[in-house]
């Protein structure tokens, strides 16, 4: 038995699958590569498969990381040529690899998250209006947790900051915190901005482009 | 692929991934290099449609044409209908976002009555009139099949053909001569009257029908040449009939994720309330042999980790135990589950039973149907409680703790001794369970019974019967719950109302299309769902066009009475189905086909074939 780990893009018509059906996807897309996969070996054996960092629906993924493992011998260049002969249309395997690091040693995510406006004021409104809150160091938004909803001030989860408008579109440049124990969706934050300055977008998008350590160093 | 306009809304909807497409498998072909463009319509929600086999064949069927490209459409759910009206977004195929309004074909599967309102409702979310002689041009054809359409009367002013029986066939007849007509720029008047002359093609645009003072049905006459009986299509060899090697993946959680293949179509067991049995005699098997390359290739094709083996009466497929022991090596070797839904558990061997289970465990169902051995002569269902009691203590001593039971009631002659049959069944299971010397320790067992009400269905012995009003079901529900003395049994009922509606078109006839109309006109749709089902607003639209809707399903209907789909021919004779009415009021049983054939006249359809009764089956 074997670990490996699997990282995978997910953008496109893909972003609308959601982690639940995530899992059911790969799980097939596996079992159609014919990669010899480890069971679990309980009652109800299923292979091992572990999402690391869930996506939100709705946001694109450049480098996600899935672990699973492996029974006898495949090359990893071998796995990610099958599996990417088997995805359907919006993932696709980018690298696999013996897992460096452990999954709870994952910190912040960086994010890129797009942001249009009927027009270019509109567009220069939020981006200067945002940079202040975030310099303000206070952005209160409620926020779900597993033990319910509670108020909480973002920007002690945002690690660095950068915004910038060209013409009706803004752009963001973030990174989060990320991680089983504090964690901040970009959407939550996106949105909170947006209402604490009653602006209204036309469109958005949200790139997750990759998982950092608590230095900030790459998980990989 | 969903056309650009929708994506900003796409966030805003649950499971969008209802209507984006682009699933494993799905197909996306270049539109200009095809004649013909198919809309595989299922009139309820992506969930429901991606579990249903029909939907598959068609879907790889149309697909195996280099001429055609079929895709996907589903009824939106609410939310999204109101993002599509809002913006003015017409009903899109899956794989290309195009307007369905500009394809060929509009092929709608009919398997519930009360998806009526759903197509009503997609036709107009197409962007069509929906009413046949409002669409005036040559396509798009609208067509419908599935069980439905053995009585298509109450939709007939909506749909352009119908097509009774078997698909695999008459869906490329159709299409080839859709090619031709469009081709040589025919109406659609020529195309409807050349169509009504394939086998299985039922247009009823071209027939008349009359009504005596009474309601009933004075007469039903062909024009333009149409024939004035409709016989289904049926297909004679389903080894060579065509069947898909691939599923479409959702990624969405369907209600079937899993590779389904028939085994057999027909049933041998000629339970007297059950519609498909008769509908899809005579019994025609698919060989192990063929089962088996089946379900490799999709499989394989799928990644799919549970088989289904599918048809009326698993444990009747002869080769079934050889089927399962050659299947075992390799879905053991891959974990792949088998599942034999409606399987017999009396008849078959406790050993297999085992090593189907090494993979996951399958939950028990049994289908007493009703609650005395009387009531079930009745209907036919020849199963004694002697079986139901022996296969439960064996299940219980293999270690399951719950076992469900399906009862029907508001069938023919019943009495409240029949109701309190069905608790006294449970109780005796239950008894059975703690009879058990090794029951697990600390375990209860759980009985649940479910019950539904009988609709008495077209081509079936009870389809003169007339069917109990809601009133009455409820009072019948709440006595059986009063009859039943323990918390480990466990009931649950089905909506009257649901049946009512269900009965109402189930045996209606043309005027109900009025109807459909209004109370589609009104906001009823997805009536099948409860949280959806509007019965004042159905009462009303019965009222303001006129119509008793008990007409339909609360009276005794005379042998001698025209009924409204006498015109469709399901080779079952209609002299047999009055001698089972007959016996089934004697109490008298007719045995399975496999032990004496019981001359119903379906074979006539097959070549005088029936896969039961012909020597040459292994």
């Amino acid at each position: 038995m074997k670990p490996v780990r699997l990282w995978f893009k997910k953008d496109g018509l893909a972003v609308y699958i959601s982690h639940l059906d995530m899992n059911r996807c790969m799980t097939r897309a596996v079992r159609r590569a014919d990669i010899p996969l480890w069971y679990t070996e309980g009652f109800n054996p299923h292979p091992y498969m572990t999402f690391l960092m869930p996506l939100p629906l709705g946001q694109t993924g450049m480098r996600e990381p899935l672990d699973i493992r492996i029974e006898g011998e495949m090359t990893f260049g071998e796995i990610r040529k099958r599996l990417n002969s088997v995805m359907p249309e919006g993932i696709e395997i980018v690298d696999v690899a013996k897992p460096e690091h452990k999954p709870n040693e994952i910190a912040a995510a960086e994010y890129e998250i797009d942001v249009w406006f009927d027009d270019a004021e509109k567009a220069d409104d939020f981006s200067s209006g945002a940079k202040i809150i975030i310099d303000s160091g206070i952005l209160n938004a409620e926020k779900r947790s597993k033990k319910g909803i509670k108020t909480v001030n973002l920007c002690e989860l945002i690690r660095s900051f950068e915004i910038s408008a060209d013409e009706n579109k803004v752009f963001i440049k973030t990174v989060l915190a990320a991680g089983n124990t504090v964690n901040l969706n970009a959407e939550l934050l996106l949105n909170a901005l947006l209402s604490s300055l009653t602006a209204e977008e036309t469109d958005r998008n949200i790139v997750r482009t990759k998982l950092l350590r608590e230095d900030l160093s790459i998980f990989e | 692929m969903y056309p650009k306009e929708i994506e900003r809304f796409l966030l805003r909807v649950q499971k969008p991934g209802r209507y984006t497409g682009g699933e494993l498998n799905s197909i996306v072909k270049d539109k200009n290099s095809v004649d013909i463009r198919y809309a595989f319509c299922f009139p309820d929600t992506y969930e429901i449609g991606m579990s249903h086999l029909g939907m598959k064949i068609l879907y790889s069927l149309v697909n195996a044409r280099e001429d055609a490209w079929c895709e996907r459409v589903f009824a939106p759910w609410t939310d999204m209908e109101e993002v599509m009206r809002e913006n003015n977004i017409p009903l899109y195929g899956l794989e290309s976002g195009d307007a369905i309004k500009d394809f060929d074909i509009l092929g709608f599967t009919l398997q519930y009555e009360l998806s009526y309102t759903n197509v009503l409702n997609m036709l107009d979310l197409a962007q069509l009139p929906v009413r046949a002689k409002d669409r005036t041009a040559l396509t798009p054809i609208v067509i419908a099949g599935g069980a439905c359409v053995c009585n298509a009367e109450p939709i007939a002013d909506f749909v352009d053909i119908t097509l009774p029986g078997d698909g695999e066939e008459v869906t490329n007849e159709l299409i080839d001569l859709l090619k031709e007509y469009k081709a040589k720029g025919a109406t659609k008047q020529e195309f409807l009257a050349a169509a009504a002359q394939i086998k299985g093609v039922y247009v009823p645009s071209l027939y008349e029908v009359e009504y005596n003072e009474d309601n009933t049905v004075k007469s039903v006459i062909p024009t333009c040449g149409a024939p004035e009986k409709v016989e289904k299509r049926n297909v004679a060899d389903l080894d060579s009939m065509f069947s898909p090697s691939e599923f479409v993946v959702p990624f969405l959680e369907v209600v079937h994720d899993r590779t389904t293949v028939e085994i057999f179509r027909g049933c041998i067991r000629g339970c007297r309330f059950c519609q498909a049995g008769f509908l899809n005699r005579p019994l025609r098997r698919k060989s192990p042999e063929t089962v088996e390359a089946q379900c490799k290739a999709i499989c394989e094709s799928t990644g799919y980790d549970e088989i289904s083996l599918c048809s009326l009466s698993t444990s009747d497929y002869k080769g079934l135990e050889k089927l399962i022991t050659n299947m075992l090596p390799w879905t053991i070797e891959q974990k792949i589950n088998i599942a034999l839904p409606s399987l017999r558990a009396d008849n078959f061997p406790k050993e297999l039973m085992e090593q189907l289970n090494a993979v996951r465990r399958s939950g028990l169902t049994f289908a007493p149907e009703a609650g005395t051995q009387r009531l079930r002569d009745v209907i036919n269902k020849n199963i004694t409680e002697e079986e139901v009691l022996t296969t439960a203590a064996q299940a219980f001593s293999g270690g399951w703790t719950a076992v469900k039971l399906y009862f029907m009631i508001g069938l023919p002659t019943e009495t409240e001794e029949d109701i309190e049959g069905i608790a006294n069944l449970a109780q005796a299971v239950v008894d059975e369970y703690y009879k058990n010397p090794d029951k697990p320790k600390g375990k209860g067992v759980n009985v649940s019974i479910s019950v539904a009400s009988l609709v008495p269905k077209p081509f079936t012995p009870f389809q003169w019967e007339p069917q109990d009003k809601p009133d009455v079901l409820i009072e019948k529900q709440n006595y059986l719950v009063s009859c039943v003395k323990t918390k480990k049994v466990t009931v649950s009922k089905h909506v009257p109302h649901t049946s009512f509606l269900e009965g109402v078109f189930a045996r209606g006839d043309r005027r109900l299309s009025d109807v459909i109309e209004t109370a589609w006109r009104k906001g009823c749709k997805f009536d099948g769902w409860a949280e959806h089902l509007k019965p004042d607003m159905w009462e009303e639209s019965f009222k303001e066009n006129g119509i008793d809707p008990y007409f339909y399903t609360a009276r005794r209907r005379e042998y001698d009475e025209i009924l409204p789909w006498d015109h469709m021919d399901y080779g079952v004779t209609k002299k047999f189905l009055v001698n089972e009415n007959v016996k089934a009021h004697k109490g008298e049983t007719t045995a399975s086909c496999r032990e004496k054939c019981a001359g119903c006249g379906a074979n006539r359809l097959n070549g005088g074939v029936c896969d039961e009764t012909s020597k040459t089956v292994v």
